[in-house]
């Protein structure tokens, strides 16, 4: 729209004189809303006619001053009789005064305010330190469970070993070394026999992988015959122990089906070791 | 006046709003002369101007929560507020037996525009006393009788709207003036 030609069609002045008509006056406020430069002109001249009215000011009878102050008396407000106290003022345009009341609640809110926020910050902090160390407290628990675990099968491994090493220093047992037959040369093994007590156990130094289907199985010669040993397992950790065998006089592997075979398949001989006497 | 301390608009309103004793004081002293000057614009009889000033006050007090300072400067308000209160007290009976020599709302349309007299030297009087003629009637008949645009239409037998152009023009001529 045509904001100047609104300005300058004396509708704001009929406007501020009080003398627009309801519609002219519902339309000016409408538009006061929605172009500023229509509010701005409507200030402007409200302040010529408030500055006019100012400087032909005429003093009233002082007795009007007294009679409403005298009629009003009941309807001002109690004055606190607390501290009351006023910025003091340098410039008669700018000057502030301070409700006191309001100001010492405004003062004491705020300061609520600054130590609920502090309060805030300080358990937030807290609970996210409190939360990080928890963590870690986890952390740490879980890693003494494993440590104490593999410690456990650690001790395991070392009291087999320290099994399998009372074995090879005893006396009692004779070291039968296995040697790998032509062909299977990469192949050793140790079988420790107790001639007494008849006990066997092999050691596995340096076999052939076996596949999935087969096992190795332990052959005793007695008496110039083959006698099942045992089938040979998963023996990494020191010694395993297998069938107890009497008066043998060597001791070879062989390669079986899985399960094991009641006579040994000779072709698939591994590796041979004769007993020697040393009593 | 003992007091220097000045409030600006803002404060002024809301310690009014707040009741407050003072800021009431501050007010009348402030604003008692220029509101004054509006009231003996529109009655020229400074005793019965003072008892209305003194009712326009008790108004403004009362009102002022009513007050929205969106919509225009606090001045702008009061002034209504006691341009208002002193046509009611023209337009009253009380005030037309006083006035013997006229029967303002009897006789209007005779003496539409003739009321004018010893209060030519008080404030917007002043200015429009200085308009031309067909400008002051209607000045005079909207702003300091409160006749609406249709009823000075039907007064003075011109159209509604050359009425509305009319005051109009008169009150741009009035800005000019007053600026000056």
């Amino acid at each position: 729209m045509d904001t100047r030609a609104y300005i300058e069609s004396g509708i704001i002045e009929s406007y501020i004189l009080g003398v627009a008509s309801p519609e002219e006056i519902a339309e000016l406020e409408l538009l006061c809303t929605q172009y500023p430069e229509i509010k701005a002109a409507v200030d402007a001249f409200a302040l010529v006619i408030e500055q006019q009215a100012m400087a032909g000011a005429i003093t009233p009878p002082p007795a009007v001053k007294e009679n409403l102050m005298q009629q009003l008396a009941g309807e001002f407000a109690v004055k606190q009789p607390a501290a009351i106290f006023t910025l003091p003022t340098t410039n008669a345009n700018d000057n502030i005064s301070i409700q006191p009341a309001a100001g010492y609640w405004k003062f004491a809110a705020a300061a609520a305010v600054i130590l609920l926020v502090a309060s805030a910050i300080l358990n937030f902090y807290l609970y996210s330190n409190y939360q990080n160390t928890n963590t870690k407290y986890e952390a740490l628990l879980t890693e003494k469970n494993s440590l104490q675990a593999s410690n456990g099968a650690y001790q395991t491994r070392l009291n087999l070993l320290q099994q399998s090493m009372d074995i090879v220093q005893n006396p009692a047992y004779t070291l039968v070394a296995l040697n790998g037959l032509p062909g299977k040369e990469n192949n050793h093994a140790t079988v420790y026999w107790n001639s007494t007590s008849h006990d066997v156990y092999f050691l596995s130094t340096k076999m052939d992988k076996v596949p999935q289907d087969k096992q190795y199985q332990l052959w005793a010669i007695v008496n110039g015959k083959p006698v099942d040993a045992g089938l040979i397992g998963d023996c990494t950790d020191g010694l395993c122990k297998l069938k107890s065998i009497e008066g043998a006089s060597a001791f070879a592997i062989t390669l079986e089906p899985k399960g094991g075979s009641i006579n040994p398949t000779t072709s698939a001989m591994f590796v041979l070791g004769s007993v020697n006497k040393q009593s | 006046m003992p007091d220097t301390i000045k409030y600006t608009e803002t404060e002024l309103v809301l310690l009014l709003k707040e009741r407050d004793q003072s800021a009431f004081g501050y007010l009348y002293d402030n604003y008692s002369g220029a509101l004054f000057n509006i009231v003996l614009a529109i009655i020229p009889d400074r005793e019965l101007a003072s008892d209305v000033l003194q009712e326009v006050f008790v108004k403004i007090w009362r009102q002022v929560a009513l007050y929205d300072a969106t919509k225009g400067r606090l001045f702008t308000w009061m002034m209504n507020i006691a341009r208002n209160a002193s046509i009611d007290v023209l337009r009253s009976k009380s005030y037309n037996n006083s006035q013997q020599n006229r029967e303002l709302t009897e006789n209007v349309y005779a003496n539409a525009g003739t009321t004018v007299t010893n209060t030519d030297k008080i404030g917007l009087r002043k200015v429009v006393h200085s308009l031309k003629d067909e400008y002051k009637i209607l000045v005079e008949l909207s702003y300091f009788e409160g006749y609406t645009q249709d009823e000075i239409s039907k007064m003075l037998n011109i159209p509604l709207g050359t009425v509305k152009t009319r005051l109009r023009n008169a009150l741009l001529q009035l800005r000019e003036l007053v600026k000056n």
